[in-house]
């Protein structure tokens, strides 16, 4: 086991590498800069464009050197100081401005997960025991709902119901007046009042693959020999279930955990920019726009790193649950 | 409430006195300044003072603070304005709020410029010199004084510094000549241009006149080279942000209030009010009175009224639009006051306890149809110069049906134009080749030579091939710009023009433009009223800014031995506006400033689509002292200078 995830860890190097050169290649690929963006800036108060304070920052920013002198500047960077670079357009050091949000993202990631596997393996192993019953069809139709519905959408639509029913104030993980409180009670509590939201919306779409998933793979368990001989031996239903042929079903879950953690963050960016989140998601996307690179880069080679990280725990989390499962 | 048309008292209309009775302005300022015993202050300013962590308010203002005269009445102290702005690239909401103070200032009707920072100034009558004099007594907000010397540091230390500001703003900038500043006293500048310059007080008036006054020396001197060349380097090796003393400095105080500005806690001001929240990867930003702030009101209260100020960030204008209408904000009038969202907000009012109140906001047109004149295919290029083939396109369009389907009928067909009822208005400007004749249209395009079509109708080229503009569309302002693109694109198929449209980003516009690698794009125009006088854009190819319809002439205009030389109607238009600029009376100026759109009229380089109606804002009703109608522009930031006498009258 060790040595496996030794190795593991090992191939992740190469990965990495790989992903950062093509993630700072495709933020390049458009033309024009950060400064093209901060130019239109400048337009937009009324301002004239000055060429030659722009061609001085370009040269002070670095960007006027090839594309591969800037991405050593960066990787070195990463490397030697674990500095990810600046932010050209908040002004500040990558690290500094992306773990808060960071943080928010994996606790949306992590509360919708916990959320959709609650719902979706009950409901996974109702639908297949009981096949074809009125309950499969009504928890079936709503997970498929879920699927069907644009995840914007239906955070508009629940958004404008929160606020024409129950006149609640929307947007945000927080209240107005507890956005800059100290954390404390009362700000947890006002986080979980405005968090379910996001992980409902989020959620929701997920939720449909994981109960169909759960139910094929059970349905292909349950009439299998060896559930028929634990049966006949007088084991009891509901122990019998729950030990064999649902462990078993439950691998691809496990399996496909470590691109949740990924679609998750970037799913939800849609989602983030409507309901307006303190997440990656929407600062990704700026960033994207104004082609504030290092910020792009460095947020894309986390949300890589963390597929990855996904991937080896749903690999080890496999061998633990299932015991067909060798290591060579 | 309704949106009423352009008053016919418009305040533009109104002579402005510009140079001839400065000296009279600078005395109309500062009417019947109480005496100092009287000034009061803010309630929450109270208890640092009897603290002793604040001097007196009678010490904290200057010997002659300025007079702001309320909307309608003396107000109260307190209360948090609540507002918004959209999440990231919107910090110059920021500085429209808030920071907008400046050495002169218009009135807040736009009418005249008086002074501001200066106590009074004097132009000499040719429009060479201009004589400053501050107010004694002013501090920054940390109650260092404010003096000639924070000028001279911007000029000497800053503006003349090849490394802080490698090309000069051309504010500042005349015949090629740096402005020359000299310092006559502890409370006195000069500014002398090489050559007349009749518009600079204009031009000190708008947004971009910031730039003197923002930079204290007592703060900023520990990040400048010729200062603290030791210390820089301390903090240079220290920061992982900044590498050279250049980056440290731009990072401590931003020109045109780049983010940077925004971020600095520390930086001292003349605003109104103090960075209490950086603008950042956060929730929101947050400002709190400057207890140093130099203006009063008539009965000697220091202002501003309002303690603090907080936006929240918010990504989607939707939710913005929501927000509002569930009473979260009191004032907010950017990205939401379009007439797509009036009636989601007008059925809102009692809910969100707001009003309307007016904005005017003309641009000199909504929706213009800019041909890149300088477009680097040559055959392109000879059909877009020709002046018939864009009358050609213009009276192609059904501006009205636009107008209608798009604009809710809220707005008049019209070109690139002053609006009626200002000094400037032009009819001939606003109504040439506005009606919808296809027919003409048809003709005209037979007439110069684009007379063959192909099998599907569409015209041929002069190069035998299909004619296509390929139109660039960005998603920007309310969405409307591919909605009229389409029916622009209908209509031309009509009369046998092939329209191709990209929606882009605009980002990637704003690259391309840049380039000069546009065929076609659609896009406002300013210049709708008085700021036409400083900012032609769009009546002649004039600054690199975001009006691109003919970019190389006008680097040929900043600079002649840069982009190409214009045809000889474009050169004359060009030296009638250099006429404007050098004109040293208010007459001189009209006159000059007439004669120069008679030849944009004449030349007719872009084709408008729509005058809009004025725009709005959304205000608690709680709120008083609202100056209405609001005017702002590109360059005109309000309501900065009369947000300090906003109250709450609960």
């Amino acid at each position: 086991m060790t040595s496996f995830i030794l190795r593991r860890l090992l191939y992740m190097i190469p990965t990495l590498f790989a992903v950062s050169v093509v993630a700072f290649f495709i933020i390049q690929l458009p033309p024009g800069d950060y400064l093209s963006t901060l130019m239109a800036d400048w337009a937009a108060q009324g301002g004239a464009v000055e060429s030659g304070t722009l061609d001085a920052l370009r040269r002070r920013f670095g960007l006027d050197q090839p594309f591969y002198v800037q991405y050593w500047l960066w990787i070195s960077g990463i490397l030697t100081r674990g500095d990810f670079g600046i932010s050209f357009e908040l002004g500040k050091p990558v690290t500094e401005v992306i773990w808060g949000r960071l943080g928010y993202t994996f606790l949306i990631s992590g509360l919708t997960l916990i959320a959709i596997w609650s719902v979706a393996i009950p409901i996974g192993i109702y639908s297949a025991v009981r096949q074809y019953s009125v309950g499969d069809y009504v928890a079936t139709f709503i997970g498929f709902a879920g699927l069907a519905i644009p995840n914007f959408l239906l955070a508009l639509v629940l958004m404008y119901l929160l606020v024409a029913v129950f006149g609640q104030s929307v947007g945000g993980l927080f209240s107005p007046d507890m956005v800059d409180e100290p954390w404390g009670w009362a700000k947890v509590v006002d986080l979980l009042g405005h968090v379910w939201l996001p992980v409902l919306v989020v959620g929701a779409s997920g939720l449909a693959s994981l109960i169909r998933i759960l139910r094929a793979n059970l349905l292909d368990e349950l009439y299998k020999p060896y559930v028929v001989t634990a049966r006949a031996k007088g084991m009891s239903e509901f122990r019998l279930l729950l030990k064999y042929p649902v462990r078993v079903a439950l691998n691809p879950l496990i399996s496909t955990l470590g691109w949740i953690l990924p679609t998750l963050v970037s799913g939800e960016i849609i989602v983030s920019v409507v309901l307006s989140l303190p997440t990656s998601g929407p600062m990704l996307l700026r960033a994207l726009m104004s082609q504030d690179m290092y910020l792009a880069g460095s947020l894309i080679l986390m949300v890589s790193t963390l597929t990855m990280i996904g991937t080896l725990l749903s690999d080890i989390l496999l061998a633990v649950v299932d015991p067909r499962i060798r290591y060579q | 409430m309704t949106i009423g048309t352009l008053p016919a008292s418009a305040p533009s209309r109104r002579a402005r006195r510009l140079l001839a009775s400065a000296a009279a302005l600078a005395a109309a300022a500062s009417f019947a300044a109480p005496a100092l015993a009287q000034y009061k202050q803010a309630p929450m300013l109270d208890q640092a003072v009897a603290d002793k962590k604040l001097p007196p308010v009678a010490e904290r203002l200057p010997e002659k603070p300025f007079v702001e005269k309320p909307v309608q009445s003396v107000g109260k102290y307190g209360g948090t304005l609540r507002t918004t702005i959209l999440a990231n690239g919107d910090h110059y909401n920021l500085t429209r709020t808030v920071a907008n103070e400046t050495i002169v200032r218009w009135t807040p009707d736009w009418s005249e410029v008086v002074p501001s920072i200066a106590e009074s100034f004097t132009a000499s009558p040719d429009a060479t010199t201009y004589t400053f004099k501050l107010r004694k007594g002013m501090r920054w907000s940390d109650g260092t004084p404010f003096t000639a010397d924070d000028i001279m540091f911007w000029y000497e230390d800053v503006f003349l510094s090849p490394e802080l500001t490698p090309s000069k703003n051309p504010i500042f900038v005349l015949e090629g000549k740096p402005v020359v500043v000299t310092k006559l006293g502890d409370y006195e500048v000069q500014f002398k241009f090489a050559a007349p310059y009749g518009l600079f007080l204009q031009q000190l008036a708008y947004g971009q006149g910031h730039i003197p006054i923002i930079y204290p020396k007592h703060y900023l001197k520990q990040f400048h080279a010729k200062y603290n060349e030791a210390g820089i380097k301390t903090m240079l090796a220290e920061s992982q942000t900044v590498k050279d003393w250049v980056s440290l400095f731009n990072s401590k105080v931003s020109l045109t209030f780049q983010p940077a500005f925004w971020q600095n806690l520390d930086l001292p001001t003349l605003n109104p009010w103090l960075l209490t929240t950086a603008y950042g990867p956060t929730d929101r930003v947050a400002v709190v009175r400057n207890p140093y702030y130099w203006k009063v009101d008539t009965a000697g209260n220091q202002l501003p009224y309002i303690d603090r100020i907080t936006w929240q960030k918010i990504d989607d204008v939707q939710l913005m639009l929501l927000k509002a209408t569930t009473g979260e904000f009191d004032f907010s009038f950017r990205h939401i006051n379009n007439s797509t969202f009036k009636s989601v907000l007008y059925d809102n009012q009692k809910q969100g306890k707001y009003r309307f109140f007016d904005v005017k906001d003309l641009p000199a047109n909504d929706a213009v149809i800019l041909l890149n004149l300088n477009v680097n295919d040559p055959v392109k290029r000879k059909v877009f110069q020709n002046k018939d083939f864009r009358i050609a396109l213009s009276h192609a369009i059904n501006r009205q049906e636009i107008i209608d389907l798009i604009y809710v009928g809220r707005g008049t067909p019209s070109q690139v134009a002053v609006h009626k009822g200002h000094e400037l208005y032009n009819e001939r400007l606003s109504k040439q080749y506005v009606e919808y004749d296809p027919k003409k249209s048809n003709e005209i395009l037979d007439k110069i030579g684009l007379d063959k079509k192909d099998s599907e109708g569409y015209r041929l080229g002069p190069d035998g091939k299909r004619f296509s503009i390929v139109f660039m569309v960005a998603d920007v302002f309310g969405s409307s710009y591919p909605d009229v693109m389409l029916q622009v694109q209908k209509y031309a198929k009509a009369v046998g023009i092939d329209i191709q449209l990209r929606n882009v980003d605009r980002a990637r516009l704003n690259t391309m433009w840049y380039a000069n690698e546009h065929e076609a794009y659609i896009w406002n125009c300013v210049g709708g009223l008085s700021e036409a006088y400083t900012d032609v854009r769009c009546y002649m190819p004039f600054q690199k800014a975001d009006i691109f319809f003919a970019m190389k002439w006008s680097e040929w205009y900043s600079d002649p031995k840069t982009g190409e030389e214009p045809p000889p109607e474009v050169k004359a238009s060009m030296a009638l506006y250099d006429k404007v600029k050098s004109a040293s009376t208010k007459e001189a100026q009209l006159t000059a400033m007439k004669a120069f759109l008679e030849t944009a009229a004449d030349n007719f380089y872009t084709i408008g689509i729509t005058h809009p109606d004025p725009k709005y804002g959304i205000v608690g009703t709680s709120v008083k002292n609202v100056f209405e109608p609001l005017p702002i522009t590109g360059n005109l930031w309000h309501p900065a200078p009369t947000l300090t006498q906003f109250y709450f009258d609960r």
